[in-house]
């Protein structure tokens, strides 16, 4: 029982995580129409810029990640304003820029930090117990940074004018521009807020998992299982979907081992999308 | 000659050329490489032209697929089911001789592609980039797990050398020649079947819903088409698996099918020489790197970026391009008849 509840615990802290990389992957597709390839990238931006900042330069872990965020948010800018914006509406060429941008990416990282993994470790250490179950404190903050981040960023999707002005371009392009929405501020601006999003969950989760410069490719395959699972470009989906596949990866890592866990979220996202391309949540919110 | 008189003459004219000269040029360049182990005996060259034909045959699968506007990432579990194929067939069946293998390691891919087809070609653009992702992903993950059929993470080990007409083909040479032959297997089916079937191609290519009320019926030529480029990406993975004498899950990563893409992309989507040069040029570039291993990736990821925003039909396409500006130099240029014209009469007739 002790170990159910321990588990689920895990999944939790696995899903809000998810959830925030979900969020700016499908933020990006409902927004800007573009599959970002480089999300993974930005992951693992984040998690090196807070190494850097923490550990090199030893700032305080907050300020660190911060400035992760912070840095990530500004390269997710200056990508989109000078070269996604010049393909942006062939959607093949923002696939193939991305890409590329997340190769480049891998390898600027590990020119400039070396192949082995750094030393680089959560700054509070201990374990809350309840019962038997036992929570790594790390894990909590985790959880708690996360889940604010998903208000803040409802908040600013469904409250803001700034919100209403991104999902009325979501819906059409030309409609809200004709009516004064700022194309050519906005979606620069969602770009960037997505990848900060990234770097901010690299920055908090790769102390505690691991950091190195590949780590970003498995990162990438789950968000896309997170949003296809949740609906492309719905954000309520997207997080429903990150919980759910936090606790599948959770309980099948303790009671069947191996790769059959993501085996089957794999293949239940295959035949998602090929009977309910929309998501389980979504309606068609892009048609790409 | 008008434009009208092409339009209605076309359709009587079925038998197009057999090929036509990009896909003579590619031929010939490709059957080039049997020479190769006469030429030379430098292990360098010989195992260089090896990985070169191993991954212009893999990009085959995704210069296929991108002729109908189709983005696939699905070459690298081609490549694992027909290179598994091939390790099973010889090492738990003792079959050896090449031809076999080779007509096996085309037709289990191939059919494998043909329920799957059925499913995902339903999808178009982006929801087709992420499901051929999937399944890239599923198959990879199924290696690991099927372990007494695959061996899981031990990988299938020690297989027989290949055998052509009861001769072990085995010293690095020999290696090459097999890899060769698939290859110019792969490309030959490949240059057949996309010249064959150009118009109804470009038709999809171009409009795929209008090419559908026009009457052709698309399902029909994207089911066919997954299916071949499965079985030249099958091709493409007995060579891979032939060369390395195991057969590992490793060798069909997921995130490989970057690379097949890329050459493509470089190379020029536009023609199937384009991935035969894409594939020659950066497969030397990355040895060129190879004393910083870790920089082809960047290399790669920059000509993706590059090429897209300022050389839309890559190398080939840039040649052309020269090409075309010293024809039009010249004063006898002859005239060139549209080629849309031609595909909007063949969409109606099909």
């Amino acid at each position: 029982m002790d170990n159910l509840i321990a588990t689920g615990l895990i999944g939790i802290s696995l899903g809000s995580q998810y959830a925030l990389l979900a969020l700016g992957f499908t933020l990006i597709f409902g927004i800007l129409g573009v599959v970002n390839f480089a999300h993974g990238g930005f992951y693992v931006m984040g998690g090196y810029v807070a190494y850097y900042c923490s550990v090199v330069l030893g700032l305080p872990f907050p300020v660190a990640v911060l400035a992760a965020t912070l840095a990530t948010a500004a390269l997710g800018w200056l990508f989109e304003t000078l070269i996604l914006e010049r393909v942006i509406e062939d959607h093949q060429a923002t696939l193939m820029v991305t890409m590329g941008f997340y190769l480049v990416m891998a390898t600027a990282i590990l020119l400039l930090f070396g192949p082995e993994s750094p030393e680089f470790s959560f700054p509070i250490t201990g374990v809350w117990r309840a019962g038997g179950a036992y929570v790594p404190y790390a894990n909590m903050v985790v959880i708690g940074v996360c889940l604010a981040a998903i208000v803040i960023v409802y908040w600013l999707i469904y409250r803001s004018g700034i919100g209403r002005a991104m999902r009325a371009m979501a819906e059409d392009r030309a409609v809200a521009s004709a009516l004064g929405m700022r194309t050519r501020a906005l979606f620069p601006f969602a770009f960037a807020l997505a990848t900060g999003l990234a770097g901010l969950t690299g920055a908090l989760v790769t102390p505690i998992l691991a950091l190195a410069p590949h780590v970003g490719d498995p990162v990438l395959a789950f968000s896309f299982l997170t949003v296809i699972l949740g609906g492309l470009g719905s954000v309520a989906g997207a997080t429903v979907a990150a919980f759910i596949v936090g606790m599948v990866e959770a309980y099948a890592a303790v009671y069947l081992g191996g790769s059959k866990g993501a085996l089957a979220l794999f293949v239940l996202v295959l035949l998602i999308l090929v009977v309910r391309p929309q998501g389980l949540l979504g309606r068609e919110v892009r048609r790409a | 000659m008008s434009n009208q008189a092409s339009i209605t003459r076309l359709p009587q004219a079925r038998r197009p050329a057999l090929l036509g000269g990009y896909e003579w040029a590619t031929l010939c360049l490709v059957g080039f490489a049997f020479a190769v182990p006469v030429l030379t005996r430098n292990p360098q060259i010989l195992s260089q032209t090896n990985l070169i034909l191993i991954a212009a045959t893999a990009a085959l699968g995704v210069y296929i697929m991108l002729r109908m506007d189709l983005m696939s990432f699905a070459v690298p579990a081609f490549m694992a089911i027909g290179g598994y194929t091939v390790a099973v067939l010889s090492l738990k069946l003792g079959v050896t001789d090449a031809i076999l293998l080779g007509v096996a390691a085309f037709v289990m891919p191939a059919l494998c592609a043909v329920p799957l087809g059925w499913l995902i070609l339903r999808l178009k653009g982006v929801y087709f980039v992420l499901v051929t992702f999937v399944l890239t992903e599923i198959v990879q993950l199924l290696l690991f797990e099927a372990a007494p059929l695959t061996g899981g993470s031990n990988g299938l080990v020690g297989m027989p050398a290949v055998t052509l007409f009861g001769i072990e083909l085995m010293d690095n040479s020999q290696v090459l020649l097999t890899t060769a032959g698939l290859a110019f297997a792969g490309f030959t089916i490949t240059a057949l079947f996309t010249r064959h079937f150009r118009y109804e191609f470009t038709a999809i290519e171009k409009n795929d819903v209008l090419a559908e009320s026009l009457g052709l019926a698309c399902w029909r030529y994207k089911a066919l088409a997954f299916s071949v480029a499965a079985g030249v990406s099958g091709l493409a993975g007995f060579a891979l698996v032939n060369m390395l004498l195991t057969a590992h899950p490793t060798s069909f990563a997921p995130m490989s099918s970057v690379s097949y893409i890329t050459y493509t992309i470089v190379g020029g989507k536009g023609a199937i020489l384009g991935t035969l040069a894409g594939a020659a040029l950066l497969v030397t570039a990355t040895d060129l790197f190879a004393l910083k291993g870790e920089l082809s990736p960047g290399l790669f990821g920059l000509l993706i970026i590059v090429v897209t925003l300022v050389a839309r039909g890559g190398v080939i396409g840039l040649a052309a391009k020269a090409a075309g500006r010293m024809r039009r130099a010249s004063p006898a240029a002859p005239a060139r008849v549209a080629p849309i014209a031609a595909v909007q009469a063949r969409g109606v007739k099909s």
